[in-house]
């Protein structure tokens, strides 16, 4: 906990401020609080553990930077969606580690804002912020993986609920305290009819986690297995059927606004990448050089055009405008554009001279680990075969007629 | 104040529409005087010349609705004309933007200047110009950065038919043979670099008004071309194939869209003509394909949007643009050093 200790515990770095004023206030306090150890672009990075993350994100909180847009009897700080664009804008900009709370602020917390009771938002909302809840996702099963209307994990209602059946590719399970579940309630034929959700403690009698080594040698990935557990009525998140829909509708605008920040990381890879070159012989030269520059020119011209689908979807949205499907667009956009610069970038650092100087050290351990994690990209948060038919059924709605 | 004050740019979209489909059949002097009717030629240049004086933002959705509907008239070329002489050429402007003089830009090569005692004279070889056989004036570059408007029927200028795509607004080349051009001809250096920064905004809207008919016409036909007993969009080949193309023009749209905002800069407006050229040719591409064989036939007009979103491209030189924007890129930004140290 020692590299947090500096952290400053203060309130609200940009409160009262707006604008340029709010984003210097955001940038200034990242810049002074973010560990050298923390940034994947520094010599000095190590992994952080569970618990520095756990500290870093609920400072990150009590500066103003997560629960932006949430309201303030939730412990949000009542902001808007463009002063959210900008805290993470500069996010973006820093090579910090990934929330390990994305589910928590990302997911469960704007479904259970639109649908939760008001005893629910009190309990959950302010814990996920202060990082005492750590939320995992259980909708995926073996049988149900991008066809939710095929899942299995059953509900039965008697005194509360009970909770049988089994979740797959259920990201960081084991170190959660609760799980949003996505159980079914009626027989399997009703599809998405009798969906119902619940917020499972993950320390219930039951409740069993087993985690799965992915191809990043990371073990993040769990499944998470519930047998006969029990789950009060005060834990089931939303009326079954209603509850469903307008999580769906929450998901689509999760689906445009999520990590927001992703079109400024992509920027600051991209650029720690560049700077890595031209610290290296070899590579400085094949930068400058017309195949590689276009190439990430190319890199630079899709990164501006994913910031304009995220910004022109802040817009529509801050202006009433429904979203709608359009989140598939960026999501689309981004997954396959970031695989392509990640697969740029090991190809590029593998040309390094030798002996390799520490600068392609460090790109070449940040570079290889996105490279291998860009792969699921175009997998999770629904694939890009489930994105394409989004595009074509809502926004282009184009006929199945036979 | 200006005459349009309170307007939004979408809202010329219906008006632009309007006067192209009224455009139809019309030589192009008709059209010139029809599209200056509509304040279409002036919607960015002063009111002393009897413009609008709209930001370019207006002239997005205008570009956009004359390349939908193959508006045969070098009107990217006038709007930017017009406006660029406004201050130093104030008649000759006033006379584009109410279409009693028809001028275009030479998108690809220079001018070389060559004093003969008292007198200026270019010599050089251009191409890439939309329209030349028609209209009045064209301006080319100079070497060094500067600009130079040439009446067509000086002595000395040659212009010819070109091998060239683009069937609504074909090409031309011009060959300048010792052409006398008064001084106040000469606009200052750097004219051409802020004219090409605005062109590329608006070849963006070009090939977006291309790409957005191309992809109309694709997913009418996908609806309603049946085949194996479905109508082809039962597919999900093609589904995918038409999602893809909806994704790029959402692009195009956007990118735009930000090129014009507080943040955007002549990074932005790069960056929106590269996006328009690498997704508005595989739309336009994909839409062909859709087609299948009625695709590759004359009266589809697919083809005619392809012909000028490529020759676009090339007026634009993006794969110059793509290199020099590239090498900026990497250029600015600093050789790896530990973040503090």
């Amino acid at each position: 906990m020692s590299v947090l200790e500096a952290v400053s515990t203060q309130s609200v770095a940009g409160e009262n401020l707006t604008g340029e004023a709010y984003r210097d206030a955001m940038h200034r306090w990242l810049h002074a609080n973010l560990p050298a150890s923390f940034r994947s672009d520094s010599a000095a990075f190590a992994p952080p553990t569970l618990q520095q993350s756990v500290a870093w994100e609920a400072a990150m909180y009590r500066a103003g930077l997560t629960g932006i847009t949430w309201p303030q009897v939730y412990g949000g700080h009542g902001r808007s969606l463009r002063e959210h664009l900008i805290a993470n804008q500069e996010i973006g900009r820093l090579a910090m580690p990934e929330s390990v709370n994305s589910i928590g602020k990302e997911l469960a917390g704007p479904i259970i804002l639109a649908v939760g009771t008001e005893e629910q938002k009190r309990r959950f909302l302010p814990a996920i912020l202060e990082m005492r809840n750590i939320w995992c996702q259980g909708f995926s099963e073996p049988e149900a993986g991008s066809d939710l209307a095929g899942l299995r994990t059953r509900a039965t209602h008697g005194d509360g609920w009970r909770i049988n059946g089994q979740k797959i590719w259920t990201s960081g399970a084991y170190r959660a305290q609760r799980c949003l579940v996505l159980a079914r309630t009626g027989p399997l034929e009703d599809r998405h009819r009798g969906l119902a959700m619940f917020a499972v403690p993950l320390d219930a009698k039951g409740v069993r986690v087993r985690t799965i080594k992915s191809i990043d040698g990371r073990e993040s990935f769990c499944e998470v297995f519930f047998d006969e557990v029990e789950v009060a009525q005060a834990d089931a998140i939303g009326a079954p059927d209603e509850g469903w829909a307008a999580a769906i509708r929450v998901l689509e605008i999760e689906r445009a606004t999520n990590r927001m920040y992703r079109a400024w990381r992509f920027e600051n890879e991209l650029r720690h990448l560049i700077s890595a070159c031209k610290a290296d012989t070899a590579l400085s030269a094949m930068v400058a050089d017309r195949h590689y520059a276009v190439r990430l020119g190319e890199v630079a011209v899709e990164i501006e055009v994913l910031k304009a689908h995220v910004e022109t979807a802040v817009e529509a949205l801050a202006s009433g405008d429904k979203i709608g499907a359009r989140g598939s667009l960026a999501k689309l956009y981004w997954s396959e554009s970031h695989q392509r610069f990640a697969a740029l970038a090991i190809e590029l650092l593998s040309q390094a001279s030798l002996p390799q100087n520490p600068a392609i050290k460090v790109a070449r351990r940040r570079f290889e680990a996105i490279y291998l994690a860009a792969r699921a990209e175009t997998i999770y948060a629904g694939t890009t075969e489930i994105q394409l038919g989004i595009i074509a059924d809502r926004i282009l709605q184009l006929s199945r007629g036979k | 104040m200006s005459m349009a004050e309170g307007l939004q740019p979408d809202e010329f979209a219906a008006t632009a529409a309007r006067a192209v489909a009224a455009c139809a059949g019309l030589d192009v002097r008709a059209q010139a005087q029809n599209l200056a009717g509509d304040g279409l030629l002036g919607i960015i240049a002063d009111e002393e010349v009897g413009g609008l004086a709209l930001p370019l933002g207006f002239a997005v959705p205008v570009i956009a609705a004359a390349h939908s509907g193959l508006l045969g008239f070098p009107l990217l070329e006038t709007i930017l004309v017009g406006r660029l002489l406004q201050s130093s050429l104030t008649r000759l402007a006033a006379a584009i933007v109410s279409g009693d003089k028809l001028a275009t830009i030479a998108w690809q090569g220079e001018a070389v200047p060559e004093r003969d005692g008292g007198l200026l004279l270019l010599n050089g070889s251009l191409a890439r110009v939309p329209g030349a056989a028609s209209v009045d004036y064209i301006l080319v570059r100079m070497s060094g950065g500067g600009a130079a408007l040439i009446p067509v029927d000086a002595k000395g200028v040659v212009v010819e038919d070109a091998a060239g795509l683009d069937l609504t607004v074909p090409e031309h080349v011009v060959r300048l043979e010792k052409v006398e051009v008064p001084i106040g001809s000469i606009l200052p250096a750097g004219t051409w670099d802020l004219l090409s920064s605005d062109a590329n905004v608006l070849r963006a809207a070009a090939i977006l008004g291309s790409a957005e008919a191309c992809l109309a016409l694709a997913q009418e036909h996908a609806s309603t071309r049946r085949q194996f007993g479905h109508a082809l969009s039962y597919n999900q080949a093609i589904r995918h194939a038409l999602a893809r193309q909806k994704l790029g023009l959402e692009s195009i749209r956007h990118a735009i869209t930000r090129s014009l905002s507080r943040d955007g800069g002549p990074v932005q407006r790069d960056a929106a003509f590269l996006a328009a050229v690498t997704y508005g040719s595989s739309i336009s591409e994909g839409a062909l394909q859709i087609h299948g064989g009625m695709g590759f036939t004359w009266d589809v007009p697919v083809h005619r949007h392809l012909r000028r979103i490529r020759t676009l491209q090339a007026q634009g030189d993006a794969s110059g643009l793509i290199s020099r924007f590239g090498r900026r890129y990497v250029s600015e930004v600093a050789p790896f050093a530990e973040a503090g140290a």
